[in-house]
């Protein structure tokens, strides 16, 4: 059985008495510890699925499954469930220093030993505990993006959904990022929900990877079929043709 | 023929934590040709493209042996040339449409106005002339863009409307600064088709700025690549991929690849040398 | 390691030394503005007068001397000079800074905290609780405020702690709107996204998330506020529904002065200088502290 199960998924906006249809029957699956892409140009409802899988976004139809049973969002989805966003700059609270921003989901969640889970998730990411009392703005964009994945990781989810994670990043931050993100996956069994529009970075982090376009899914590649080129669809062609200076050689 | 000379380019600012050198004499000359400038974020590669129109705000400072554009030293003209070169001879396009546009004028009004108040062209005229530039990059139905506002338009067609915009006066020399970044993978071709023509008709100079390697080794004629403030290598573009220097090699390997190994990326050691 | 040194300290131990140090940092960026330091001057000004009233006066404010009525500015023994029932000027002015901080102290912790209460959840949650929040909050924006407070007086009787209360219940509405607004640029931010996904409830994301936000704007609102709320004090004063005669009320001193002001201008000019001085305090105070409030203002 496989831990996600998104079946016929679809997310309708209401923009001023327009319906924007933001996702239209999109189905996936993914399982325990694997790793999955939603590659698509902007538009195309890949992050969108991402926030109706955390509550961010209407569900108008279809099913959102977490190991079986129907997803029921409230603390023991949180703790189940977690997000990076793409934007670093503004997925951190500017006012509050990065003890707070990390001791924050113990709090909610009534969880002691704050002091030691803090320096631990700061060391985790590879950031020195000397910068806990630091605020957002006095970091990098890199290291808000380790500190905005401590963050996902307090609670110890077995899921994390990835928007983007990277592409506000230099080319040499990305890579210390996604090793970082690796890192993390191995050493506690994660399982990645992962959004790029990059396809490299998707090939590199994913084992299989879903082709969107206007809120519809195109075609699902494995990680052999995308580094062979062996797409059925034009879309998922073209897109991999876009992207050809990313190949290997 | 050069089109633009600079000599020991600095620019500073001065903050409250002492001078920060953001450019530190930077020297390249450009042709009629694409001049590709990268680096990662703080490198300083925007400041060098700002200071090119002395575009840089106090506390900034830009200092210079000498910056010569088509015979005039930029560095010595008066503030009120300066505003006469700035459009019509030289233009920028920015990253990001949405902040260079102004967002409650429609985009036909905002191609004229230069049009209208700069060279005191006809309305009739001028409208037939930003129709054109919009048609020059490669959109469909000018008219209907003409009356559009721009939140109306797509991240793409934004850009093309701000290279329209900076068009239009038919300059010498035009900086792009990340124009495509901000947009899909295959609208970015199409923009980039779009300013390698006008580069090519009308022997426009650019300056492409950008953090993509893979992107200016493929567009562009010459690159510089800077760290820190300087320039650590110059080189021609098709030779990037096989870049001397530890930094731009640093900079390449650590790009995962489609069909790579899932190993962990190379990392960039950075040495205090490059700097210097 | 001496205090400043510990105070600077850019990798504090423990959470009291980044608070103060987070304070002293602030200190450090109030100190350079000049005029708000000026603010501050007069602000503590202000306090040190009231709390020495009985050393600072020369005189008992309330005692009167019809002898000595209308005396210049200058008069030995009145360097303000006097009222119309003799009564020195200064020695008013120094008691009743104590009634003004004690109106601005009322309504400033009252008025702001009902608006930012009523804005954040207005803003936060939307739909038909913002609607009918902002409904009560344009209803109350549609009166004149003195006509409100009027009215508001009228029903609780007059005296000081009444006005007080009936200028808070007045003042709250545009703190609602200017929190209200700063709600609705940042609930849709990333940043509270990541905490509701954390399963923070409503009460937590709205009172460590949003108001932190707000603050700013609406303590800036507050300081630029104070100058109308000691005039609204006052004009209930001149009413007869305020502050009572003979306190030493600076409103009330303005309006007792209003009769002669073409002959004897110093009786109503003295406490409107002392008017116009606190709230420009204010003014520059908020001025400045706007720019200690925005962390990401400070040097990076």
């Amino acid at each position: 059985m496989a831990l996600i199960e998104i079946e016929n998924l679809s997310v309708i906006f209401n923009a001023k008495g327009r319906e924007v249809r933001a996702v239209e029957g999109v189905s996936l699956s993914v399982e325990a510890r694997e790793s999955f892409g939603l590659v698509g140009e902007s538009g195309s409802g890949k992050s969108t699925i991402l926030r109706a899988i955390c509550g961010l976004a209407p569900v108008s139809g279809g099913t959102i499954r977490l190991g079986g049973a129907p997803v029921a969002r409230g603390k023991a989805f949180s703790r189940r469930v977690q997000m990076v966003f793409q934007d670093p700059y503004a997925s951190l609270h500017p006012r509050h220093t990065l003890d707070r921003t990390l001791s924050e989901p113990l709090a909610i969640h009534g969880l002691g030993d704050a002091d030691r889970r803090v320096m631990q998730a700061l060391e985790d990411v590879g950031l020195p505990t000397s910068f806990r009392f630091r605020y957002p703005h006095q970091l990098s964009g890199g290291q808000r993006q380790r500190v905005a994945i401590a963050r996902a990781l307090m609670l110890e989810p077995e899921i994390l959904l990835l928007d983007e994670p990277t592409s506000a990043l230099d080319a040499s931050v990305q890579a210390e990022t996604l090793n970082l993100l690796s890192r993390l996956r191995d050493e506690r069994g994660l399982t990645f929900l992962m959004v790029s529009h990059d396809l490299a970075v998707i090939d590199h982090m994913c084992d299989r990877v879903l082709v969107m376009q206007h809120g519809r899914a195109v075609e699902e590649l494995s990680r052999e079929a995308l580094a062979g080129a062996q797409m059925k669809t034009a879309y998922a062609r073209s897109l991999f043709e876009a992207s050809a200076d990313r190949m290997l050689g | 023929m050069t089109l633009l000379s600079v000599k020991n380019l600095r620019v500073t600012f001065d903050t409250e934590a002492g001078v920060v050198e953001a450019v530190r004499g930077v020297s390249f000359s450009l042709g009629r040709e694409r001049l590709g400038i990268v680096g990662e974020s703080g490198s300083g590669k925007t400041m060098t493209g700002r200071s090119v129109l002395r575009l840089i705000r106090p506390p900034g400072r830009i200092a210079a042996d000498e910056m010569l554009f088509d015979g005039q030293d930029l560095m010595k003209l008066p503030e009120r040339e300066m505003r006469a070169l700035r459009g019509p001879r030289m233009a920028m396009v920015m990253q990001d449409p949405k902040y260079s546009l102004n967002p409650v004028m429609k985009v036909g009004a905002q191609l004229m106005e230069g049009l209208r108040q700069r060279d005191r062209v006809g309305r009739a005229e001028a409208h037939g002339k930003a129709v054109a530039a919009l048609e020059a990059v490669q959109i469909r139905d000018p008219e209907r863009v003409m009356e559009a506002y721009p939140h109306e338009l797509s991240g793409g067609m934004g850009q093309r409307v701000m290279i329209a915009m900076m068009l239009i006066p038919n300059p010498d020399l035009l900086i792009a600064d990340e124009p495509t970044s901000a947009l899909d993978v295959t609208v970015q071709a199409e923009v980039l088709s779009i300013l390698d023509g006008l580069v090519r008709d009308r022997g426009m100079g650019l300056i492409f700025i950008s953090h993509d390697l893979r992107l200016v080794a493929r567009f562009c004629d010459r690159v510089l690549v800077m760290y820190k403030g300087r320039v650590v290598e110059e080189l021609a573009a098709q030779d990037l991929l096989h870049a001397k220097h530890p930094y731009t090699q640093g900079l390449l390997n650590c790009l995962p690849r489609i069909g790579g190994d899932r190993g962990p990326l190379p990392g960039l050691d950075r040495n205090a040398e490059w700097a210097r | 390691m001496t205090l400043t040194d510990w105070l600077r300290d850019p990798n504090p131990t423990s959470r009291r030394q980044a608070k103060l140090g987070q304070l002293w940092l602030g200190w450090l960026r109030l100190r350079r503005n000049p005029l708000a330091m000026a603010g501050l001057v007069i602000i503590l000004l202000l306090l040190v007068l009231a709390a020495f009233a009985p050393w600072l006066a020369t005189q008992d404010p309330i005692t009167q001397n019809l002898q000595n009525r209308l005396m210049p500015p200058g008069t030995a023994g009145h360097w303000l000079g006097t009222d119309d029932f003799g009564r020195d000027i200064w020695s008013r002015i120094v008691f009743g800074a104590r009634i003004t901080l004690y109106i601005i102290a009322l309504v400033a912790v009252t008025a702001p905290l009902i608006g930012m209460l009523v804005g954040t959840v207005a803003g936060y949650f939307g739909g038909w609780v913002d609607q009918v929040l902002m409904r009560i909050t344009d209803i109350f924006l549609a009166f004149p405020r003195l006509i409100l407070a009027l009215a508001l007086v009228a029903v609780l009787g007059p005296g000081i702690g009444n006005a007080v209360l009936a200028i808070a219940l007045t003042a709250w509405p545009p703190y609602a709107r200017v929190a209200r607004a700063e709600t609705l640029t940042v609930r849709h931010s990333d940043y509270i996204a990541a905490v509701r996904l954390q399963g923070a409830g409503a009460g937590r994301i709205i009172w460590g998330h949003i108001v932190p936000m707000c603050l700013p704007s609406v303590i800036i609102r507050v300081t630029l506020d104070m100058a109308g709320v000691i005039l609204i004090a006052a004009g209930l004063g001149f009413l007869g529904l305020g502050a009572q005669p003979p306190l030493p009320e600076w409103g009330l001193m303005i309006s007792a002065g209003r009769k002669y002001l073409f002959e004897q201008w110093w009786v109503a000019t003295m406490p409107g200088l002392a008017i116009f001085i606190v709230s420009l305090g204010f003014n520059l105070l908020g001025d400045g502290l706007r720019d200690v409030l925005d962390p990401r203002s400070s040097g990076k």
